[in-house]
């Protein structure tokens, strides 16, 4: 076995060549693609990382902000629960203040209606118990009752005192119309000239003297000379008769408003 | 019995012999070449690689870790070198394998004339890495007297790896030889996977040798600037 020496320079030469071609064509490209994608992962994994800071941050921003509008919804809740409170306390007490107030119209409605109604039935009973008394002194005792006003009239006339007396006479003076005379039912010619008389009298000598009706004052007469007025009628008796009315209209609306249920 | 495929004289021109060991490592060259160019021609640099494709960066990959293992700093300038070691002798032992051819490096030119390529490129890179100087100086130390010896070792771990290269793919040739005529059945059949592996094994082993004896060259400048460093060369 003997080594031949061109065989080996001719080898050496194919070796070189095959380190040249080997490094042209297999290394350089190999280690080039793989460097080049290498590279190219490395940035994309940056990225991919720089973007998963982003989203990241994002996320955190997003997380702050959703905090921050809950935070603003509940100060806005609390504040909106507030305000409904304080407007339904304040509804409630106009409506309170509402109801107060209708409840007093409707008081002195009822008052006025009540006071009405009273005046409404003094007046009748007075007129009832005048003319029941009326009819009764006819029946029994053959009396005018009417006549018997005008003298009873006629009678306190001629007891005033004198100051009383004055007054009227002096009131007499400074008018200058006629003597005004109002009675319940209408005077008979006979009562009239009576207190005609009595009015001279006691007066003024030679003043005229008007008669009139007035179905308001209840059995009695009205002496008007000028702001001067003197009268004498049945209604002081009925002020017992009212008050005892009054004290039914009272116990029975006391119990009416006992019965119904209190409405505030 | 023709052993040596340098015997086997294909053509012959004006007294120049064409023999069977320059055409096959033409064959062996042509194919390295064609394969890598078919391959690296269409270079995929996408998700999307040919399974070609990564072969070839497997392979690459892993000649240039197994550099780096030996300790180079700087895998990428002798890949071409070791790694054309690796992947020659390795093609050129595997394609045994194929009927009718003679593996070139089963003739002792071939082993010698890469043996020669390595005594050449290891002082080549240690200039190369550090200077002409620096690297002369290396044979008078640690005193001149070693000059004589060092010069000794670097031609016998030439011839080395020269001669352990061709006598373990000519031992393999040997062998199928001296089985055929003994049992001529089944036996070669075994032997020729047996010289596949150490085929291989062969292509391995020269490659790390080199690198191992250019990285010792360079350790031994490294060692020189940082003692703490150890010498795990042969």
């Amino acid at each position: 076995m003997q080594i031949d020496w061109l065989t080996v320079a001719a080898q050496i030469v194919n070796f070189l060549v095959l380190v040249w071609l080997l490094q042209r064509f297999l290394y350089r490209p190999i280690t080039a693609a793989m460097a080049r994608r290498e590279e190219r992962i490395e940035s994309r994994l940056s990225e991919a990382k720089t973007a998963r800071t982003e989203v990241e941050a994002e996320a955190e921003r997003l997380r702050e902000q959703q905090k921050d509008l809950e935070a603003s919804r509940e100060e806005a809740l609390r504040k909106v629960r507030h305000e409904a409170a304080d407007l339904r306390s304040a509804m409630e007490d106009d409506l309170r203040e509402e109801m107060e107030a209708r409840r007093k119209t409707w008081e002195n409605h009822l008052q006025e209606e009540r006071d009405a109604f009273a005046a409404k039935l003094r007046q009748r009973a007075g007129h009832q118990v005048i003319e029941i008394v009326g009819r009764v002194l006819q029946d029994y005792v053959g009396s005018d009752l009417a006549g018997q006003v005008a003298g009873t009239f006629v009678d306190r006339l001629g007891r005033l005192d004198d100051e009383a007396r004055d007054k009227l006479s002096a009131a007499a003076k400074r008018a200058d119309g006629p003597v005004k005379v109002e009675s319940s039912v209408l005077l008979k010619p006979a009562a009239r000239s009576q207190i005609t008389r009595a009015v001279h009298e006691h007066i003024a000598p030679d003043i005229e003297v008007d008669y009139h009706e007035d179905g308001d004052l209840l059995l009695g007469v009205r002496l008007t000379v000028g702001e001067q007025t003197v009268e004498w009628s049945a209604t002081r008796f009925l002020g017992r008769l009212e008050t005892t009315l009054d004290e039914v209209i009272e116990g029975s609306s006391r119990l009416r408003s006992g019965r119904t249920p209190a409405t505030g | 019995m023709e052993i040596s495929p340098d015997a086997w004289v294909i053509y012959e021109w004006r007294g120049l012999s064409l023999n069977a060991t320059i055409v096959f490592t033409w064959v062996v060259m042509a194919l390295l070449v064609l394969g890598s160019w078919a391959v690296t021609a269409r270079l995929s640099e996408g998700e999307t690689v040919s399974r070609w494709q990564v072969a070839l960066e497997v392979i690459v990959t892993t000649i240039r870790d197994q550099i780096a293992e030996v300790g180079a700093d700087e895998p990428g300038r002798y890949l071409p070198f070791i790694g054309t070691l690796f992947l020659f002798i390795a093609s050129a032992n595997v394609l045994g394998i194929v009927p009718g051819y003679q593996p070139p490096t089963g003739s002792l030119s071939t082993t010698a004339a890469l043996a020669l390529c390595v005594l050449v490129a290891v002082p080549l890179f240690s200039i190369g890495e550090r200077g002409i100087f620096s690297y002369l100086r290396t044979y008078v130390q640690p005193t001149p007297l070693m000059l004589p010896f060092n010069i000794v070792s670097e031609a016998s771990r030439t011839i080395a790896l020269a001669v352990r290269l061709y006598g373990n793919v000519m031992s393999g040739t040997v062998i199928v030889g001296i089985l055929i005529s003994v049992a001529p059945f089944f036996f070669p059949v075994v032997m020729q996977v047996l010289g596949l592996l150490t085929g291989l094994i062969q292509a391995y082993i020269f490659a790390i040798l080199a690198m191992v004896y250019i990285g010792s060259a360079s350790r031994s400048r490294r060692r020189a600037d940082d003692p703490s460093t150890n010498d795990t060369g042969d």
